[in-house]
C-alpha cells in the first residue's frame, strides 16, 4: 500500500519530537485553560442574522430600493469591526462565548452537551477575519453587481448573503461539533439558494441541485463522523476532546509511529471528516459539482464558491487536526487527493474557453494544493494559501464578474479583446492583472506565490513526498499558464466585444433593455457599460490587500514563518513537521543541513538539491510561474508589448494556440469537456442509480404497492360482497332480521337444547 | 277412523263449552302456536307488500300477535303482568301508527307513491 | 311442555301454510290471480283443518287439557283474516280484514280471561289506530274505483320474492314451535293457586271490600273491614275465605281512627260477590308494580303526537332541489302571473 507506506515517513518525524514538547503536551498546554470571552463576541455570527431577518422584512414589504444592500454592508463592516477588535483584544488564551443552552442531555453516566456557543481561539480568528472582510467587500460589490435585479430577488440574494455569513460563522466559530454541522449544512443550504438564485433558469436550478446531492455524500461523512466522535470520545465539544487523555494517548502513539494501538473506530474518524471536507472543499472526485456552481451570480460565486465556504473543509481539517494526526491513512490520502485535484483540475481550466469556469477550476486546483498542504502536515501553508487565496480570487471572480456584468453576460474568451483599453475598464484591467499574477505566483511579487511556497517546500522536504511537490510545480506552471491565457485573451490586444445573449438582458431594466432593442435596430454596435464606483472600489480594495499580504509572510517569519503561522501556532491546528522546523532552524542558524544532496526525490530532510528549501522553490516555482506566463503569452498573446513581444494575436479568435490544438489530437477536446468526468460519473453513477431505481420503482409499484392495494383490495371486495346487502330497500333488511332469527333459533335448538338436553 | 270420530267428539266435550275461568289447567301451546303464526304472517306481509301502509298493517299484526303471546303467557302464569304489558304495547303501537302514518303521508308527498323502494337513496 | 302435535305434521303443516300465502299474495296476472287466490285459499284452508284436528287427536290421545271449544273459531278467523291482511291487493280491505283479525284475537283474549284488554283492544285498535290507518289509506292512495285490480299500482298489485318471504316465514314458524315443543320454554307450573292468584289482590282493596260487605248487609253503621295498622292492607285472607271487621268511634290524639270494637267473619259470611275481578288485578298491578312504565308510555305517547304533528304539517321543509322543481313547474303552469312562482310555491 503506498498511502500506508508513506505515512510511515509520515509518523517518523515524530517521533523525533522531544517527548516533553510532544504534540500531546501542546494541545494540552492550548486546551487548558478555556476562559469565557466577552458578550460582544456574539455580534459577529447574529449581526447577518439580523440582516437576513432584515431583507426579509424588506421583501415582505416590497423595498425597491438598494435598503438591503446597504443594510447588509452596514451589519457586516459591523461584525468585521468586531472581529477585529476580537483580534486585537485576544490574548492568548482560548475562550468560549455562550449564546444559549441548546443540547444539555444527560443519560447514565453520559451525557451529550452541545451548547449554542462560540470557541474563540487564533485559528478561528484567522478565518472570522476574512469571512467578515470578504463579505463586507463583495456585499458592496454585489450591491450595484444586483442592481438589475432591484425590486425583484434583489432582497432574497442579500437575505440569503446574510444567511451564509451567519452559517459560516457557526461553522467556524461553533464550539462543538454539533454547531459546525450547522453552520456545514447552513452554508450548504446558502450555497444552493445562490445558486439556484436564477432559478428560471434551467442550468441553474440544474448546478443548484448537483451541488446540493454531491455535498450530501461528504455530509453524510461528516456526519458519521461527528457521531463516531462522539462514541468514541464521549463529547463533542473541542474543548472537552482537545483535552481528553484519550486522545493524548493517541497522540503520543502516532508521535511514535505506533498506530496499531490506536483503535480503529478513532482512525475512522478522520477518515470520514476528510470525505466531508473533500465535498465540500470540491475534492477529487466530490469536485464535479463547483465548476457549475458558476451558474450562481459572480459575487456569490467570488464569496462563497471561491474564499470563504470551498474552505471549510480546510478549516475542519485544521481544526480537527489532533484526530486527523492520530488516524494513520488520513493524512497521506488528504495529500495525494489534494494533489490529484490540483493538477486534474488544472489541466481542465486550461482548455476552457468560459473565464468563470476557468476560474473555478483554479479554485478547485488551488484547494487541492491546500490539500495536499494540510496532508504535508504544514497547517501554516494550508492556511496561508487560504488567506491569500480568498483574496486574490475573490479579486479575479469580481473582476470577470465586471466583465460580465458589462458585457451582457459574455464569458467566452474567444469572444473578447482588449477590455483593459475600453473606456472605463482600465481599474479591471489592472487589478485583475494582479490578481492573475497572484494566482500564477510570480516570484516575490505576490502574496499568492509565499503561500504555494510553503506549500511546495514542504513537500519537497518530506521524505518520500517529493513526487507530490514536483507535480505540484508543473500544476503551478499550468496554472500560471491557465490564468494569464485569459489575461492576453481578455483583457489586452485588439479591442473586440459581442455582448452575451443570455437571462442578464432578460432581467435588466426596462432601460437597459430599452437601450439594447435600439442598438440592436440601429448600427449593430455594443456599448458595454463599465463597472461603476463601488465595484471599482472593492476591486482596488481586493488588489491592494492581495498585494499587502506578501507582507504577512514577513511578520514573525523567524518564529512561526509568517504572520498566519503566528496564528496558527497558537490553536489546534499547530502542527508543522518536524522537518520543516529543522530546516527553518538550519536555515536561520546558518548551519549546514547535516544529510547531503541526493537524487530527487530521495533528498535528505530539509533539503532541496542541497538548498534550503524555501531558497530552493524561489527558483524552482518561480521559474515555473514566469514559464507557464511566457507560454501563455506565446500561444495567445497579442502582437507587440502586450503580448510580451511572443505573440502574434491580430483578432480575438485566432491565436497560435488553435495550430497547437490541431496538432495535439484529441486530448485538447478531452480537456475541454473536463476529461469526461461529468460523463463518467453518469455513466457509472448516475445511469445505473437511474437503472436502479427504476427497478425499485417497478418493485415498489408492483410488489410493495401491489401489497398494500391487496390489503386495500380485500376489504374493498368483502364490501362488494356485501354491499348489495345494503340496498335501501326495507325489505331487504327486515330479510336478514328473520333469516338472523331463523338460523340464531336453529343454532340454540341444535347446539343449545339439544346438548343440554343429553346432558 | 274411530280414532278421528273420538277426537271430534272429544273436541265437542260439553266441558269445554264451558267459559274460561272454569278451564283447570295449562293451554298455553295452541295459544302460542297461533301468535307464532299471526307473527310470521305479519312478517311475511311485512317482506312482501310494496305498499309502506299495508307495511305498517303488518307490523300492528306483529304487534297483535306479541300481544297475545304476552296475554297467553300471564294466563299461564296467574298474573296480571303478560296484561300490563300489552297495555304497553297498546300504546308503543298507538304511538307507531300515529308517527308512521304521518310519515307516510309526508313521503306521499315527495314521491307520490306510497311504494318503500322509492326511498331507496336512504341507504347511505 | 307436551307436544300438542307431532313435529312431522307440524312442518308439514307449515309447508302448507308457505305454500298457500305464497300462492295468495298479489301478483300480476291476466285474469287478476284470482284462480292462484283461490287455489292457496284451499291450501290454507286445508293446513288449518289439519292443525286441528291432529291437535285435537293428540290431546285426545295423552288426555292434555285441551283448549276451549271456541279457540279453534277464533284462531281460524284470527288467522284467516291476517292473511287476508296481507293478500289482499286493496289497501282499505286489508285494513278492513285487520279490524276482523283484532275481534277474533279480542275472542281469544277473552278465552285467556282478559276481559278488560278484550275490549279495550277493540276500542283502541279497531275503533282508533285502524281508523286512522283508513283516513290515511283514503288521503295517500289514488285507487281506482271498480272491480277492475288491472288499473291497480305496482305497489299493491305485486308483491316482492312472495315464495322466499313465506319460506322464510314458514321455517322460522316452524323453529319456533320446534323450539316451543322442544322444552326451550319449559315453564314452571303456577306457584300459587287460582284462588290466591285471583283474589290475593282483595286484601289490598279495603275500599272494595267495604262496599261489597256493606252491599250484602254484613256491616252494621260504624263498622268496616280492619286494617292492619302497619300496611294498612285489608285483614282477608280469600282462601280460607275469612275476613275481620271492625267498629270505628271518632279519633285518638294522633288523628288515628279509633277502635272500639272487632269480629271475624268466616266463611259462612264470605259473599260470593268478594271477588277481585280482571280489572281490579290489571289496575293494582299495572299501578302498584309498574308505575315508572306509565310515565314513560305517557313520554312515548307525548313524543308521537308532537312528532306527528311536526311531520304532517302543511308546510314541510322541501329540499332546495325539489323546491325548486317545484316552482319550475308551477312557473310554467301560471306563466302569465310574475307572483305565480313564489305564491304558488309557498302555498304548497
Amino acid at each position: 500500500m503506498m498511502t500506508a507506506s508513506l505515512i510511515n515517513t509520515l509518523s517518523a518525524p515524530l517521533a523525533m519530537a522531544p517527548e516533553s514538547q510532544g504534540p500531546a503536551a501542546h494541545l494540552e498546554h492550548l486546551v487548558s485553560h478555556v476562559g469565557t470571552g466577552p458578550g460582544w463576541v456574539l455580534l459577529i455570527p447574529f449581526l447577518p442574522l439580523l440582516g437576513c431577518a432584515l431583507c426579509g422584512i424588506y421583501a415582505f414589504t416590497g423595498v425597491k430600493s438598494k435598503l438591503p444592500a446597504w443594510t447588509t454592508v452596514g451589519l457586516l463592516a459591523i461584525a468585521f469591526i468586531a472581529t477585529l477588535s476580537m483580534f486585537m483584544g485576544y490574548d492568548g488564551e482560548p475562550y468560549t462565548v455562550q449564546a444559549f443552552e441548546w443540547f444539555n442531555l444527560h443519560y447514565g453516566e453520559r451525557s451529550f452537551i452541545a451548547n449554542f456557543s462560540f470557541f474563540i481561539d487564533k485559528l478561528t480568528i484567522l478565518w472570522m477575519l476574512f469571512v467578515t472582510g470578504l463579505a463586507t467587500l463583495i456585499a458592496l460589490y454585489a450591491s450595484e453587481y444586483m442592481a438589475h435585479d432591484q425590486g425583484m430577488g434583489y432582497c432574497r440574494f442579500f437575505a440569503a448573503f446574510n444567511l451564509f455569513v451567519f452559517s459560516m460563522a457557526c461553522l467556524v466559530m461553533g464550539d462543538n461539533l454539533i454547531m459546525l454541522y450547522l453552520g456545514w449544512e447552513g452554508v450548504g443550504l446558502c450555497s444552493y439558494l445562490l445558486i439556484g438564485y436564477f432559478y428560471k433558469k434551467p442550468d441553474a436550478v440544474a448546478a443548484a441541485k448537483k451541488a446540493f446531492i454531491v455535498n450530501r455524500i461528504g455530509d453524510l461523512g461528516l456526519a458519521l463522523g461527528i457521531y463516531l466522535t462522539f462514541v468514541h470520545f464521549g463529547t463533542v465539544q473541542y474543548a472537552e476532546l482537545f483535552s481528553s487523555d484519550k486522545l493524548h494517548g493517541y497522540i503520543s502513539a502516532a508521535a511514535v509511529g505506533d498506530f496499531s494501538m490506536i483503535p480503529s473506530q478513532a482512525q475512522w474518524i478522520a477518515l470520514l471528516m476528510m470525505i466531508g471536507a473533500f465535498g465540500k472543499s470540491a475534492q477529487f472526485p466530490l469536485y464535479v459539482w463547483l465548476p457549475d456552481a458558476m451558474e450562481g451570480p459572480t459575487p456569490v460565486s467570488a464569496l462563497i464558491h471561491a474564499a470563504t465556504m470551498v474552505t471549510a473543509g480546510v478549516y475542519l481539517i485544521a481544526r480537527m487536526y489532533p484526530v486527523f494526526l492520530v488516524s494513520e491513512h488520513a493524512l497521506p490520502t488528504v495529500a495525494w487527493i489534494g494533489t490529484i485535484t490540483a493538477v486534474l483540475a488544472a489541466t481542465i481550466g486550461m482548455a476552457q474557453f468560459d473565464i468563470k469556469r476557468i476560474m473555478a477550476y483554479s479554485t478547485v486546483s488551488q484547494l487541492g494544493y491546500m490539500f495536499a498542504g494540510l496532508g504535508l502536515l504544514t497547517t501554516t501553508g494550508a492556511a496561508f494559501h487560504v488567506l491569500t487565496h480568498a483574496f486574490f480570487k475573490a479579486l479575479l471572480f469580481l473582476a470577470c464578474g465586471a466583465v460580465m456584468h458589462g458585457f451582457a453576460g459574455q464569458l467566452d474568451l474567444r469572444k473578447l479583446s482588449g477590455v483593459a483599453w475600453m473606456k472605463g475598464w482600465g481599474i479591471v484591467g489592472v487589478t485583475m492583472l494582479v490578481g492573475c499574477m497572484n494566482l500564477a505566483g510570480l516570484p516575490y511579487i505576490t502574496s499568492g506565490f509565499y503561500s504555494k511556497d510553503m506549500i511546495l517546500a514542504e513537500a519537497f522536504i518530506t521524505p518520500g513526498y517529493a513526487v507530490i511537490g514536483w507535480i505540484l510545480v508543473a500544476t503551478a506552471i499550468l496554472t500560471a499558464y491557465y490564468t494569464f491565457r485569459v489575461y492576453f485573451r481578455v483583457f489586452v490586444g485588439p479591442q473586440h466585444a459581442e455582448p452575451g445573449d443570455e437571462y442578464h438582458e432578460e432581467l435588466a431594466e426596462e432601460r437597459v433593455k430599452a437601450e439594447h432593442e435600439e442598438e440592436d435596430h440601429g448600427h449593430h454596435h455594443f456599448h458595454p457599460h463599465a463597472p461603476g464606483w463601488a465595484i471599482n472600489a472593492v476591486l482596488i480594495v481586493l488588489a491592494v490587500a492581495s498585494m499587502l499580504a506578501i507582507a504577512l509572510a514577513y511578520i514573525d517569519k523567524a518564529e512561526h514563518y509568517g504572520w498566519v503561522g503566528s496564528m496558527v501556532a497558537e490553536s489546534t491546528a499547530s502542527f508543522h513537521s518536524p522537518y520543516a522546523a529543522e530546516a527553518h532552524h538550519a536555515h536561520v542558524d546558518h548551519v549546514a543541513p547535516h544529510a547531503v544532496a541526493g537524487p530527487v526525490g530521495t533528498a535528505a530532510p530539509g533539503t532541496v538539491f542541497g538548498m534550503d528549501a524555501h531558497n530552493a522553490m524561489i527558483l524552482i516555482s518561480g521559474i515555473g510561474a514566469i514559464v507557464g506566463v511566457l507560454i501563455a503569452a506565446f500561444l495567445h498573446g497579442p502582437k507587440g508589448w502586450q503580448g510580451l513581444f511572443l505573440g502574434n494575436r491580430e483578432r480575438a479568435d485566432t491565436t497560435r494556440m488553435d495550430a497547437v490544438a490541431r496538432r495535439a489530437g484529441p486530448l485538447p477536446r478531452w480537456a475541454e469537456n473536463k476529461w469526461f468526468v461529468d460523463e463518467f460519473y453518469h455513466a457509472v453513477l448516475v445511469t445505473p442509480l437511474r437503472v436502479i431505481s427504476h427497478i425499485f420503482h417497478w418493485i415498489d409499484k408492483l410488489l410493495i404497492d401491489g401489497l398494500v392495494n391487496i390489503f386495500g383490495f380485500l376489504p374493498r371486495v368483502f364490501a362488494w360482497i356485501i354491499r348489495p346487502s345494503q340496498s335501501g330497500v326495507l325489505q331487504g333488511y327486515a330479510v336478514s332480521m328473520a333469516g338472523g332469527l331463523a338460523v340464531i333459533l336453529f343454532v340454540v335448538l341444535v347446539f343449545v337444547v339439544r346438548a343440554g338436553g343429553g346432558a | 277412523m274411530m280414532e278421528t270420530l273420538s277426537a271430534l267428539t272429544g273436541l265437542m266435550a260439553p266441558a269445554q263449552l264451558a267459559f274460561p275461568e272454569e278451564v283447570a289447567g295449562s293451554v298455553l301451546a295452541p295459544y302460542l302456536l297461533v301468535s307464532a303464526s299471526m307473527f310470521v304472517i305479519g312478517l311475511i306481509g311485512f317482506l312482501t307488500r310494496k305498499n309502506m301502509i299495508i307495511m305498517f298493517l303488518c307490523t300492528e299484526l306483529m304487534f297483535q300477535a306479541a300481544g297475545l303471546a304476552l296475554i297467553a303467557f300471564g294466563r299461564h302464569h296467574l298474573g296480571a303482568d303478560g296484561q300490563t304489558f300489552v297495555i304497553f304495547v297498546l300504546c308503543v303501537a298507538a304511538a307507531e301508527a300515529a308517527m308512521a302514518l304521518a310519515l307516510v303521508v309526508l313521503l306521499f308527498r315527495h314521491r307520490e307513491t306510497l311504494g318503500a323502494s322509492a326511498w331507496k337513496e336512504l341507504n347511505g | 311442555m307436551e307436544q300438542i302435535i307431532d313435529p312431522i305434521a307440524l312442518y308439514l303443516i307449515c309447508g302448507l301454510g308457505a305454500a298457500g300465502i305464497a300462492l295468495a299474495l298479489p301478483r300480476r296476472t291476466p285474469n287478476g290471480g284470482r284462480g292462484l287466490v283461490i287455489t292457496g285459499a284451499i291450501v290454507l284452508a286445508f293446513a288449518f283443518g289439519l292443525a286441528a284436528l291432529l291437535m285435537g287427536l293428540r290431546a285426545n290421545d295423552n288426555g292434555n287439557p285441551q283448549p276451549n271449544f271456541f279457540f279453534y273459531p277464533f284462531a281460524l278467523i284470527a288467522l284467516g283474516s291476517a292473511i287476508r291482511v296481507i293478500t289482499h291487493k286493496r289497501p282499505v280491505y286489508s285494513a278492513l280484514y285487520f279490524i276482523m283479525t283484532i275481534i277474533a284475537s279480542c275472542g281469544l283474549y277473552l278465552l285467556l280471561s282478559a276481559e278488560f284488554l278484550a275490549f279495550a283492544l277493540v276500542i283502541i285498535y279497531a275503533g282508533a289506530i285502524l281508523i286512522t290507518y283508513l283516513f290515511v289509506i283514503m288521503l295517500a292512495t289514488q285507487a281506482p274505483t271498480g272491480e277492475d285490480d288491472s288499473m291497480l299500482g305496482e305497489v299493491d298489485a305485486e308483491s316482492r320474492e312472495p315464495i322466499l318471504a313465506s319460506v322464510i316465514g314458514f321455517v322460522l314458524v316452524g323453529l319456533l314451535t320446534a323450539a316451543m315443543f322442544s322444552g326451550v320454554g319449559r315453564l314452571p307450573e303456577p306457584v300459587m293457586t287460582q284462588a290466591r292468584a285471583q283474589d290475593g289482590v282483595l286484601a289490598y282493596l279495603p275500599g272494595k271490600a267495604d262496599k261489597v260487605l256493606a252491599r250484602n248487609g254484613l256491616l252494621d253503621g260504624g263498622w268496616r273491614v280492619a286494617r292492619d295498622p302497619e300496611t294498612g292492607m285489608a285483614v282477608i285472607d280469600p282462601d280460607e275465605r275469612i275476613s275481620r271487621i271492625e267498629l270505628i268511634e271518632g279519633e285518638d290524639a294522633h288523628g288515628e281512627p279509633l277502635i272500639v270494637a272487632t269480629r271475624t267473619l268466616g266463611p259462612e259470611d264470605w259473599p260470593e260477590e268478594l271477588r277481585a275481578n280482571n280489572l281490579d288485578r290489571l289496575g293494582y298491578n299495572l299501578l302498584n308494580d309498574h308505575p315508572m312504565m306509565i310515565e314513560v308510555a305517557g313520554i312515548i305517547l307525548l313524543m308521537a303526537m308532537l312528532g306527528a304533528t311536526v311531520l304532517a304539517r302543511k308546510h314541510v321543509e322541501l329540499e332546495e332541489d325539489l323546491k325548486a322543481t317545484q316552482a319550475r313547474r308551477l312557473g310554467t303552469m301560471f306563466p302569465e302571473d310574475p307572483h305565480g312562482v313564489t305564491e304558488s310555491g309557498g302555498a304548497s
